[in-house]
């Protein structure tokens, strides 16, 4: 397997104080990457790491580096770099305008299309990649708030795949959704794998086995476990991970 | 002694309630007095013509002028600095020493009082700059004045925006100030044409920064540029109250009515703009 993300010696503070401690490991082409972990252990600190939307804030610093494919990420432009890992948040957030303009609103931007009929066309695809087209179709321009939860969590997805990213980061992405519309987007995920190399940051431990090639499990900023995900939680090798995979604690 | 807790709830809000008539009654009975005295001297023609007898007959049409000129021209020069100095404020100026004493002295501006403002556009724009006592120097001291409002409101607006939708825009690649442009202002206009509308309710009522800057007991013509002196609504109001002698009553309390309109008017286009939004909000 082809190595599409490389970190090396990875330390992240808030105020001096130390958020991901020395952080070696790579991510995959084409593969799910869970990770999971209590709170307060370096998991959402590592993704907005990996695109960088830390760098906004004052209190946030780093050492170490990021290599995607081979090139290091904190020397990219970072519009670049975000054009190419894609980041969905925890709670759904539609921008303030119409389902269809959320999802031509960033490539326009960006300059990738124009023709109004391309447009349309991205708009179609994107929607039916996350099951989402037949539910919308005949609303495209109404007001994306008006949706409900899960329609906008689908719909965020739909946003980053217009743009066509390399790689997908998802933040903890059904947190805030009921179980069926929780399952739609883990179908979804499962879904884009074939195109797209994903990182699912999660709470759940059983969402984890549900979804993932391989398993990272982050405590206290620091990784005590990455392996294939089967492995991971028939026979975790670390006794930290089966205590936290057994609900013993976190 | 222990009250009986519904009495007491009842006495609090008895109080609370009273207090909050006192409070608009001052409202109430200015409004009701300079209508009752100022409405019968509301006609087509004193809002039309030029004072006569010495400004003690006819009309008020070149101060109604004047004032608009004053206000138009305010808006030119504020609108652009302000809420451009906001954007900046806001969305790009980082947490450092230089960011810290521009907000303290946008602080420090707001709290100078308004006749100092006169006095410094005096010796700025009229004598030093040479533009004299004109419908520029004016604006130009109002704007001044009226600049840390602006900034401030405008800012509000923009912190109003959550920043989830910044960072939602941002990670999809799009450039800061795209996001700014087309994310963060379209969600903040409300706020900032609220805060504008009023800010000019406010320069269209004050007398003292045009005393000495714009404004002249009389002129026999309408304004040919900015560079001329006008007659203006509060300023007239102050002198035909206080300068003239044998004044009648009803012509100055017309004034006032008139004043009062523009500024109540001003201030509900704000209040409109302001529901007419919140029922299209999309968030």
């Amino acid at each position: 397997m082809v190595e599409k993300i490389i970190v090396e010696n990875l330390n992240c503070y808030y105020n001096k104080n130390c958020i991901l401690d020395s952080l070696n490991f790579s991510i995959l082409k084409n593969e799910i990457l869970n990770i999971i972990g209590p709170a307060n252990s370096g998991k959402t600190t590592f993704l907005r790491t990996l695109n960088r939307m830390n760098d906004y804030n004052t209190y946030y610093s780093r050492n170490g580096n990021i290599y995607l494919d081979k090139l290091n990420i904190f020397n990219m432009s970072v519009e670049k770099l975000r054009r190419r890992i894609g980041m969905l948040f925890a709670m759904p957030i539609p921008l303030p305008m119409s389902i269809y303009e959320n999802i031509v609103f960033a490539p326009k931007c960006l300059g990738l299309i124009f023709e109004k009929s391309k447009q349309d066309y991205i708009v179609e695809c994107v929607l039916k990649a996350v099951f989402l087209w037949n539910e919308v179709k005949d609303r495209l321009n109404k007001s994306a708030m008006e949706i409900s939860g899960g329609q906008q969590q689908r719909l965020c997805i739909a946003r980053i795949l217009a743009i066509n990213p390399e790689i997908i980061l998802f933040d903890e992405p059904c947190s805030g959704l009921d179980p069926i519309s929780t399952a739609k987007v883990e179908e979804t995920i499962i879904e884009l794998k074939k195109k797209y190399t994903i990182v699912f940051v999660t709470n759940n431990v059983k969402q984890a086995s549900r979804i993932g090639d391989r398993t990272a499990f982050f405590l206290m900023g620091k990784i005590i476990e990455i392996n294939k995900t089967e492995e991971f939680f028939i026979s975790p090798k670390q006794k930290k991970t089966a205590d936290y995979i057994s609900g013993r604690f976190g | 002694m222990k009250l009986n807790p519904k009495l007491t709830q009842k006495i609090s809000y008895f109080i609370l309630f009273l207090v909050t008539v006192f409070a608009i009654i001052p409202v109430i009975i200015i409004i009701s007095v300079i209508v009752k005295n100022g409405l019968p001297a509301i006609t087509l023609e004193f809002l039309t013509s030029f004072p006569k007898n010495g400004i003690r007959g006819g009309g008020i049409f070149p101060a109604i002028i004047g004032t608009f000129a004053i206000i138009i021209c305010s808006i030119v020069i504020i609108c652009p600095i302000g809420i451009l100095a906001a954007i900046y404020l806001n969305e790009y100026a980082g947490n450092n020493l230089l960011t810290k004493i521009i907000k303290l002295a946008i602080i420090n501006l707001a709290n100078i009082p308004s006749v100092v403002y006169g006095l410094f556009g005096f010796s700025i724009f009229v004598v030093f700059l040479r533009l004299g006592v004109s419908i520029i120097s004016g604006a130009l001291t109002l704007s001044i004045m009226e600049l840390p409002v602006i900034i401030t409101t405008t800012q509000n607006a923009l912190n109003s925006v959550p920043s989830s939708f910044r960072e939602a825009s941002l990670s999809l690649g799009v450039s800061h100030w795209q996001t700014i442009r087309y994310v963060v202002l379209p969600s903040a206009v409300p706020g900032i044409l609220t805060g504008t509308i009023l800010s000019i309710a406010r320069i269209s009522g004050e007398t003292a920064p045009i005393l000495f800057t714009a404004a002249v007991f009389y002129v026999p013509h309408l304004p040919h540029s900015i560079f001329d002196q006008v007659m203006i609504l509060p300023y007239h109001l102050y002198i035909t109250s206080t300068n003239v002698p044998y004044m009648p009553q009803k012509l100055v309390f017309g004034i006032a009515l008139v004043l009062l309109i523009m500024v109540l008017t001003i201030s509900s286009i704000s209040i409109i703009i302001r529901i007419y939004f919140r029922k299209h909000k999309k968030w």
